[in-house]
């Protein structure tokens, strides 16, 4: 009995399956796909490399600074990586189309660099990290910030501890 | 030609390929005509090693590396192993994790069932139905894809709380596909009380007596099933199952027909504790939002995954790697049931009665 109404639900619905590749597919935004990687935004910790459990994260160091690899081949796409990165430079995006030849498997990566950069105080030669500066208090000002990311650490420390704070 | 010389048993194999769920389990089958006498079984083709791999990875990589031991489970492994290591380091979730935490397990819950009970449909040979009722489960897989960002792999857990967080808009959508499961599962149960070849096929197949389950110990469903009242999720709270009106489904008959009933009403339960949770959802942070170490010490945890009991050991050293997880999953408690349940079926019968015990057998064998 049920049947009939299913039957005519499904006639007037049509097909359930979707029509991609010849039309959209079912794409949430809160999939988890592709990762990205904001340089600007990295504090350096490494903890993204260490969370990662298919050990598709690599850092390593070259004149030019740090570089940052994701391996989107290997990764597992658990988003360990940015439920633990403490200023979001790790995002998942929701695109889930990773399909390629096979001559561009060693293409598949996301790849950043974070600069090294002369320390403005003392001139030695530093990485361009965003500071840790999530418990500063009381938040820096965007003239402060600026300051102190131009340091390097030993000098970034000093910054904050002479920091002037208002009573 | 004479007939004596036709021996009266035949040994057939079944599987190790393709008995039920695809799932490779090996089954050597003396037949006596169209008659089960003797059943062999034989496991091990899918061991992976992944209980070796534990001990290569951090506590925090292991949370990943469990959920992937079985796709269907693949909440109730991740949480288990986090409340055994936040018995160890005495971390307390908050009140809207525990929440959370129940909402991703009865999530899980509600497709894994729909799954199992539809390829039940299918072994049947219903196809038709079978295709119905797989789209009844794409309504949950849509909503686990929306809530967590994946179909199977939800990501839900962390040690010391939850990764995920529902706003009223999220909420107001699982409450809708949640109306539509629960019309749909109120017809799928009236069809399979009514349904003749439905229950011709599973009606008093594959026995298993109250007396056989206490003896094998099954556990889950399959359990519950020959009327051994036994729920882990009320035995022993876990979660925010202590806070919620949770009713469990037994039924005498340890029959197929049985099993898959106690599922389909398991689903309607689950189905109203997610609404129960949604609604009494307590504000505050998800998790504790810390990455502490997990100090040295062993604990046992244990939870109702959906095919039943699953138990979790972890010990823990100085290093941030387990010294040793060990568990112990529904499936290894049911498939010895198994012998019970062929004994003097028919060959024909074979296939539905393993798929009525949700043989898991990427957990058993890891």
């Amino acid at each position: 009995m049920n049947f009939l109404t299913i039957f005519a639900r499904n006639l007037k619905q049509g097909p359930q399956t979707e029509a991609f590749p010849l039309g959209p597919a079912f794409t949430p935004d809160r999939l988890r796909g592709r990762i990205e990687f904001k340089a600007e935004s990295c504090e350096g910790c490494r903890i993204c490399e260490r969370v990662c459990p298919a050990n598709a994260i690599r850092f390593a160091k070259t004149p030019d600074g740090m570089t940052f690899d994701c391996w989107h081949n290997t990764c597992v796409f658990c988003g360990n990586c940015e439920f633990y990165c403490p200023t979001d430079a790790i995002h998942q995006t929701n695109d889930w189309d990773l399909s390629h030849a096979n001559v561009d498997k060693f293409d598949m990566v996301e790849h950043g660099l974070i600069p090294n950069q002369k320390c403005a105080d003392c001139g030695a030669t530093a990485l361009n990290t965003a500071p840790m500066v999530k418990n500063a208090k009381p938040p820096l000002s965007a003239e402060e910030y600026t300051e102190l990311r131009a340091r390097c650490p030993k000098c970034r420390a000093k910054y904050l501890k002479n920091r002037k704070v208002p009573a | 030609m004479s007939t004596h010389n036709v021996p009266e048993t035949f040994s057939i194999p079944v599987g190790p390929l393709h008995v039920a769920l695809e799932e490779p389990m090996y089954f050597k089958i003396d037949v006596q005509g169209e008659t089960v006498s003797h059943i062999d079984i034989n496991a091990g083709h899918a061991h992976r090693g992944i209980e070796y791999l534990t001990t290569k990875r951090t506590m925090y990589q292991n949370v990943v590396l469990t959920e992937r031991i079985c796709s269907l489970c693949s909440n109730s492994h991740p949480q288990t192993f986090a409340m055994a290591a936040e018995k160890i380091a005495g971390i307390e979730v908050p009140e809207r994790g525990i929440y959370l935490r129940t909402v991703a397990d009865e999530m899980k819950r509600v497709t894994s069932h729909l799954f199992n009970v539809a390829l039940l449909v299918h072994l049947v040979g219903y196809e038709t139905y079978f295709m119905h009722m797989m789209q009844v489960r794409e309504i949950g897989q849509d909503m686990l894809e929306s809530i967590f960002g994946n179909r199977q792999d939800i990501g839900a857990m962390c040690i010391g709380g939850v990764r995920y967080d529902l706003d009223d808009k999220s909420i107001a959508y699982i409450k809708g596909a949640l109306d539509k499961i629960e019309a749909e599962t109120k017809d799928i149960i009236k069809t399979f009380k009514t349904n003749g070849s439905i229950l011709r096929r599973t009606k008093g197949v594959g026995v298993l007596t109250h007396a056989d389950a206490i003896t094998c110990g099954v556990v889950g469903p399959v359990a519950r099933a020959s009327g051994v009242d036994y729920d882990v999720r009320r035995e022993a709270p876990y979660a925010a199952y202590d806070r919620l009106p949770l009713i469990v489904h037994s039924l005498t008959d340890g029959d197929v027909w049985s099993r898959a009933m106690v599922r389909l009403e398991e689903i309607l339960t689950s189905i109203d504790l997610l609404r129960v949770c949604l609604r009494d959802l307590p504000g505050g942070p998800v998790n504790i939002n810390d990455r502490p170490d997990i100090p040295p010490g062993q604990a046992v945890t244990r939870s109702e995954a959906p095919r039943g009991e699953v138990i979790y050991y972890l010990r823990t050293n100085d290093t941030p790697q387990p010294e040793r997880v060990k568990w112990r999953v529904p499936t290894f408690m049911n498939w010895d049931s198994l012998r019970f349940m062929l004994q003097d079926a028919k060959v024909a019968d074979i296939a539905m009665i393993v798929n009525s015990i949700d043989p898991c057998l990427s957990c058993t064998e890891r």
